[in-house]
C-alpha cells in the first residue's frame, strides 16, 4: 500500500489543509437530495480525520461534470464514473488513490416479464430506455449490442431518462419496452419490480468507481485520505460510514485497469 | 292649532330618531373598525403565508441546484419567481455567505435584519430568509424580500372603501330612520297638539284615526274623552253658572236681610226711645209730683211713689240697654271710631284680665252707614268670640283708612284654630256675609296656639 501512495515530504506529511474547505467532487449518478444523503458521512468522516472541512459538490449533469473536472479542476476529491477517469487522469491530472472494493461494474437490459423480448434481438424495433448518454450504462449497453450486430442507433429507440430508476421504470410501467441500467441500482429495486422485470442482458464488467485527487492536494494529503479509506473498515466508524454508503470498503486502485476503458466513450 | 313647544331633548321624536340613529353609528363605527382591523390582519397574513410559502419552495428547489453549483438554472427559475409583484429581491448565498443570485429591484445587506411578520415592519421591506438544506447539510440561504407598498395600498383601499361604505350607510341610516320615526311620531305630535288644545279650552279638536293601530285606538279613545269631557264641562258650567247665581242673590238677600235687620233695629230703638222713653219719664215725673204732694199727708203713698219711681229708673236703664245694642246712638252722632272706643271701653270693664287696644289713623269720618254699622257689628262679633273662645290677654284692634281702602284688623294672642277644621262657628262665616255685602274682602291668619289674625279690607265709600 505504500508503495501505490506517493512519497512525499516531511512538510507535506504534516500539512493537509490547502484547500479548506477541499470540495468533494461526485458524479450526478442520483439525485442530488440522494446524493448528499448517501455520501455526507464519508465526507464528514474524512473531514472529522483530516482535520480539514470537506463540502460535497456535483453537477447539474454528466458532462458538465467531466467538464468542471477536466476543464476546470473544480474538485479535489473526485467520485466519478469508471470511464471518467482516464480522462480526468489524462486531461487534469487527477491522480488514483483508491477504489469501490467491488468486483466490477456491468449494466443489465431488462424488460417487463409479461412482453416478448427474451433476448436482445428481440429488442430490435423497440423503445429502449437508458440513463444519460455519457452514462456508463448507456455506453456498456451501446457496446452489448453493438458486439451483438444490433445498431444501437438505428435498429433500436434508445430514450435517455434522468436516473437509472427512471428508466427502470419506464418499462416497468410500459412507457417504453426495455430499459437498460447499471446492475447495483437494479439489485437494489424493490422486490415487486424485480419480480415483473426479466433480465434479458449483462454487459461486459468494469473497474468499480475510482476516487481519485486533483494534482492541487499534496502528496502527504493524498496519502493521508487514501489511507483513511482503504482503512474505514477496520474502525467501527468507518463500518457505519461504509453501510451507509452501500459499499463494502474501499481498495488499491491500479491505474491500468480504468485504461481499458477509456475507449468506452468512443462508443 | 295651539303648539306647545316641548324642549328637543325631551321631545319623544327627538329622542327615538337620535337613539336609533346613535346606535347605528356606534354598531357601524365598530363594523368599521372590526373590518379594518380583519382587512390589515388578512393583507399581512397573506403577505407572511405568500412569503414563507415562496420562500420555502425556493429553499426546496435551490438545494439540488447549490449541490450542482448549477446557478444558471437556478437564476433562470427564480428570473420567473421575481416578476411576483410584491416581491423586491431574491438572493441566494452559498455556503460561504456568498451572493451567487441576487435578483430584484433593491439591493439588500446579506445579512437583513429579518422579520418575522408584516406587522413589524417598519422600513417597507418585509425581510425573510432560510436555509437551503439537503438532506439536513446546509447548502447556503436564501434571502426575500417583500414590499410592502402594494399591501399598504390595497389595505388603503380596503380601509377607504369600508368608510365609504359605512358613511353611505350611516347617511342612509339616519334618512330612513328619521323619515320611518317622523312617520311614527307625525300621529303622537297630532295627539300631543290635539291634548295641548283640549288643555287650552278648545273642544272641538279631533284626532284623525286613519289606521287600525295602537295609535288609532289612542285616537278613538281621546276622541271620545274630549267629546265627555265637553259635555261635562257645559254641564259644569251651567251648574257653576246656577250656582254664582243663587251665591249672587243669596249675598243679595243676606245683604237685604241685613240691611232690613239694622234698619229694624234702629227703628225698634227709635220707638223705645220715642214712646216708652217718654212714657217713663212722665211716670217717672208724675210718681215724685205724687210723692211731693203726699209727703206731709199720707207716708203710704210717698213710699208707693216713691216705689215707681225706683221701678221706672230701672226700666229706664234696661231700655236704654236695649236701644244701645239695637242701634248705638254714637255710631249715628259720633262716627264708627268714637263708637268702637265706646264699645272697646265697656268691653274692656267687663274683662279686666285682658287688655284690649285700639289703633287706628287716616280719615274715618263720614263713612257710608252699611260700612260703620257692618264694621261695628263685626268687632263686636269679635270680641264676644274672644270672650268666649280664644282666652286672649291681649287684644289689637287696628283700623286705617289707606289708599281709599278701610283696613280693620283684629289681632287676639288666644288659642286659635285649625283652618282645615270644618267646625267653625256661625260668627266667622256672619263676619264673612258682613263684609261681602259691602264688597269688601276678609282674610284669616291662625293655627292652633298662635292667636287669631282677622283682616277685612273694604272699599272706601263716603256717607253720601
Amino acid at each position: 500500500m505504500l508503495g501505490f501512495i506517493p512519497v512525499t515530504s516531511a512538510s507535506e506529511r504534516n500539512s493537509c489543509t490547502p484547500f479548506n474547505p477541499v470540495t468533494f467532487g461526485i458524479l450526478p449518478f442520483i439525485s442530488a437530495e440522494q446524493l448528499v444523503d448517501r455520501f455526507s458521512p464519508l465526507a464528514q468522516y474524512l473531514s472529522k480525520q483530516l482535520n480539514i472541512s470537506i463540502r460535497i459538490e456535483t453537477a447539474p449533469d454528466f458532462v458538465e461534470f467531466a467538464r468542471r473536472t477536466h476543464e476546470d479542476q473544480r474538485y479535489d476529491i473526485l467520485y466519478t464514473a469508471p470511464h471518467f477517469y482516464p480522462q480526468a487522469n489524462s486531461k487534469a491530472g487527477y491522480q488514483l488513490i483508491a477504489s469501490v472494493d467491488s468486483p466490477g461494474m456491468w449494466a443489465v437490459i431488462v424488460a417487463p416479464e409479461k412482453s416478448n423480448i427474451r433476448t436482445v434481438e428481440d429488442l430490435k424495433g423497440k423503445r429502449l430506455a437508458t440513463v444519460h448518454p455519457m452514462g456508463l450504462s448507456s455506453l456498456l449497453v451501446r457496446k452489448y449490442l453493438t458486439a451483438h450486430n444490433i445498431d444501437p442507433d438505428k435498429d433500436i429507440t434508445m430514450i435517455a431518462t434522468p436516473t437509472h430508476d427512471a428508466s427502470l421504470l419506464s418499462s416497468y410501467h410500459d412507457i417504453t419496452d426495455a430499459s437498460a441500467l447499471m446492475q447495483p441500482p437494479y439489485a437494489a429495486a424493490s422486490q415487486q419490480v424485480r419480480n415483473s422485470m426479466r433480465i434479458i442482458a449483462n454487459t461486459e464488467s468494469t473497474p468499480h468507481i475510482p476516487i481519485s485527487v486533483s494534482p492541487r492536494i499534496s502528496k502527504n494529503c493524498a496519502a493521508q485520505i487514501s489511507s483513511l479509506l482503504l482503512n474505514m473498515g477496520n474502525t467501527i466508524e468507518g463500518r457505519k460510514v461504509l453501510k451507509h454508503t452501500r459499499f463494502s470498503g474501499f481498495k488499491q486502485a491500479k491505474k491500468d485497469e480504468y485504461e481499458k476503458i477509456r475507449d468506452l466513450l468512443a462508443h | 292649532m295651539i303648539n306647545k313647544s316641548i324642549p328637543l331633548f325631551y321631545s319623544l321624536r327627538f329622542r327615538l330618531i337620535a337613539s336609533v340613529v346613535t346606535i347605528e353609528i356606534i354598531m357601524l363605527s365598530i363594523m368599521v373598525w372590526n373590518n379594518i382591523s380583519i382587512i390589515h390582519t388578512t393583507h399581512t397574513d397573506r403577505l407572511r403565508d405568500t412569503a414563507t410559502s415562496m420562500l420555502q419552495q425556493i429553499a426546496n428547489s435551490a438545494g439540488r441546484h447549490m449541490v450542482a453549483v448549477d446557478y444558471a438554472t437556478l437564476e433562470d427559475y427564480l428570473s420567473n419567481i421575481i416578476n411576483y409583484k410584491e416581491l423586491s429581491y431574491i438572493v441566494i448565498v452559498d455556503r460561504d455567505d456568498r451572493a451567487v443570485i441576487a435578483l430584484g429591484t433593491t439591493a439588500p445587506e446579506l445579512r437583513p435584519e429579518i422579520d418575522t411578520h408584516p406587522k413589524q415592519v417598519e422600513d417597507g421591506l418585509f425581510d425573510v430568509a432560510a436555509d437551503i438544506k439537503v438532506a439536513g447539510q446546509s447548502m447556503g440561504r436564501v434571502l426575500m424580500g417583500f414590499s410592502l407598498a402594494r399591501m399598504d395600498d390595497a389595505i388603503y383601499k380596503s380601509r377607504n372603501r369600508g368608510i365609504t361604505i359605512a358613511m353611505i350607510e350611516i347617511i342612509l341610516t339616519i334618512s330612513v330612520t328619521v323619515l320611518i320615526g317622523l312617520g311614527l311620531t307625525r300621529r303622537l305630535s297630532l295627539l300631543s297638539n290635539a291634548a295641548a288644545e283640549v288643555e287650552a279650552g278648545n273642544y272641538s279638536v279631533t284626532v284623525p284615526t286613519e289606521n287600525n293601530d295602537e295609535v288609532s285606538k289612542t285616537a278613538i279613545a281621546f276622541n271620545r274623552m274630549v267629546a265627555e269631557v265637553y259635555s261635562r264641562t257645559q254641564q259644569l258650567k251651567k251648574a257653576e253658572e246656577k250656582s254664582q247665581q243663587l251665591l249672587t242673590e243669596n249675598r243679595q238677600l243676606i245683604r237685604a236681610s241685613l240691611e232690613v235687620q239694622e234698619q229694624e233695629r234702629k227703628h225698634l230703638a227709635r220707638e223705645l226711645h220715642d214712646e216708652l222713653g217718654q212714657c217713663l219719664t212722665a211716670i217717672q215725673a208724675d210718681a215724685e209730683l205724687i210723692s211731693d204732694i203726699s209727703r206731709d199727708k199720707d207716708k203710704r203713698i210717698t213710699t208707693s211713689a216713691g216705689a215707681i219711681i225706683d221701678v221706672s229708673s230701672r226700666v229706664y236703664d234696661v231700655v236704654h240697654s236695649m236701644m244701645h245694642r239695637l242701634r248705638p246712638s254714637i255710631l249715628d252722632h259720633l262716627g264708627l271710631v268714637e263708637a268702637l272706643k265706646d264699645e272697646i271701653d265697656a268691653w274692656k270693664k267687663r274683662h279686666t284680665n285682658t287688655t284690649c287696644d285700639f289703633i287706628c289713623s287716616g280719615d274715618l269720618n263720614n263713612l257710608d252707614e252699611r260700612i260703620r254699622i257692618n264694621l261695628y257689628r263685626i268687632v263686636q262679633e269679635c270680641l264676644t268670640n274672644i270672650s268666649k273662645h280664644a282666652t286672649a290677654n291681649n287684644i289689637c284692634i287696628e283700623l286705617f283708612n289707606v289708599n281709599e281702602n278701610i283696613l280693620l284688623r283684629v289681632t287676639d294672642n288666644g288659642s286659635g284654630f285649625d283652618m282645615t277644621s270644618s267646625s267653625r262657628g256661625l260668627g266667622i262665616i256672619g263676619m264673612r256675609e258682613r263684609v261681602a255685602s259691602i264688597d269688601g274682602n276678609m282674610e284669616l291668619e291662625t293655627s292652633p296656639g298662635d292667636g287669631l289674625t282677622i283682616s277685612i279690607t273694604v272699599p272706601l265709600i263716603i256717607k253720601s
